[in-house]
């Protein structure tokens, strides 16, 4: 499979992946196909940078764009943020990371237990920094980018 | 504005605080929220203050206390659906639409907004497993295995637990079933890559919105209700970690060495 195609399969099944994360979540039917694309934006964004630097990094610039796409489509339509944010940023949770320090551990292999629970956790302070760096944002400029592409 | 029209607007206030709350809101929309219904129906006074698992709100004119209510709510599963109800009831509030009566009538309507049906959560959980799985790295029989632990992990927490169990107890049985499927399959030869499997099909149960909102009320300075949120958070991660790691040790007991 050659890696545009490869790309491309990945974007659908990180967006059906949010969707599917959404309707546990009990989000509004109308608001799946925003949910949808903020995960799988996100998903392609941490996917193509993740060559070029670390995996914290890229979750990182991953996770900014996710919450950017997530406030605009919260003032868009006229919603909460929560909507969009929790089940988009569900592709970037480090669920890999969880289960390989588990495993290590429970295979009495500590040194990689430590490294790659260390890895997790920078992970997930790379999305803490993403969350927090985007809320820094005043409400005001979401507002008038969107309202003046309404116009 | 006499006592009687005050506890009829804080009570509607206070019924959307908690509805918010028990939803999985952030801490300063449950207070926004409850402050801007007060003011809209004239009440200055009223004070309100959250925690993850409760609101205390009063309100008082000179020296007379009017109004005061502790509301205690346990931690539950999230609801965005009442979320963006109630959000959207508080704005229309706000422009004037709803009397008192009429607003606390909705809310109990949000209140009772019945859970999307469970078969659905089922199959959302089985794909939700199966796309994760695909996108860390697993073929398209991983992604059938997935599906199909994803889909039996959500069977065992809806018909079978309908939350019976404590927190605890349910992360590491989920956590374990989820894995023991997996093992038996990859064992039975279905399945490539018995990793990708487990990964995927943990995913339903990462406590992905208590992570998400403990950093947002941490950034709001709600240092409490961000901590135990996160503390929360924690504990669950952990369970899951504890259930896998249960079932691959009994695995490598029983088959020895690594065949990962």
């Amino acid at each position: 499979m050659s890696d545009t195609i490869r790309l491309i399969a990945e974007f659908f099944a990180a967006c059906v992946g949010t969707i599917a994360f959404a309707l546990l979540f009990q989000v509004p039917r109308k608001y799946y196909l925003y949910c949808g694309l903020a995960g799988a934006c996100g998903w392609i964004c941490y996917k193509l940078i993740l060559p070029h630097t670390t995996e914290p990094v890229s979750i990182f610039f991953a996770t900014v764009l996710v919450i950017l796409l997530s406030r605009s489509f919260a003032v868009y339509k006229r919603c909460p943020v929560t909507v969009f944010l929790i089940a988009g940023i569900f592709p970037l949770v480090p669920g890999s990371g969880i289960y390989w320090t588990a495993f290590y551990v429970v295979t009495n292999d500590l040194e990689r237990a430590g490294a790659r629970g260390f890895l997790t956790l920078k992970d997930a302070v790379a999305i803490v920094l993403g969350i927090l760096f985007v809320f820094e944002f005043p409400q005001s400029w979401f507002r008038k980018v969107l309202t003046d592409k309404n116009k | 504005m006499n006592a009687e029209s005050t506890r009829e607007a804080l009570d509607v206030a206070s019924l959307a605080g908690d509805i918010l709350l028990a939803s999985g809101a952030e801490i300063f929309r449950v207070e926004e929220t409850i402050d801007r219904i007060a003011r809209a129906y004239g009440v200055d006074s009223s004070d309100a203050f959250v925690l993850s698992s409760g609101i205390f709100l009063t309100a008082e004119s000179g020296k007379k206390q009017e109004f005061a209510r502790v509301r205690h709510i346990p931690l539950s599963a999230a609801r965005l659906d009442k979320v963006t109800a109630v959000n959207q009831l508080s704005r229309e509030i706000e422009e004037g639409l709803h009397m008192p009566k009429e607003a606390k009538a909705w809310l109990l309507d949000i209140q009772r907004m019945p859970d999307k049906p469970r078969w659905h959560q089922v199959l959302a959980s089985g794909v939700g497993s199966a796309c994760f799985c695909f996108l860390f790295g697993g073929d398209v029989v991983d992604s059938m295995v997935a599906f199909l632990s994803g889909f039996v992990l959500y069977f065992y927490l809806l018909y079978l637990l309908r939350g019976r169990m404590s927190k605890i107890a349910t992360n590491i049985s989920g956590g374990a079933l989820v894995t023991l499927i997996a093992v038996f399959l990859y064992q039975a030869g279905i399945g490539h890559h018995l990793d990708k499997v487990i990964i995927g099909s943990i995913i339903p149960l990462v406590p992905g919105v208590n992570f998400t909102n403990a950093i947002r009320d941490i950034a709001d300075q709600d240092y409490i209700a961000g901590s135990v949120r996160m503390l929360d958070a924690l504990l669950v991660t952990f369970c899951i970690a504890l259930g896998v790691g249960l079932i691959i040790t009994g695995y490598h007991q029983l088959a020895g060495g690594l065949q990962l």
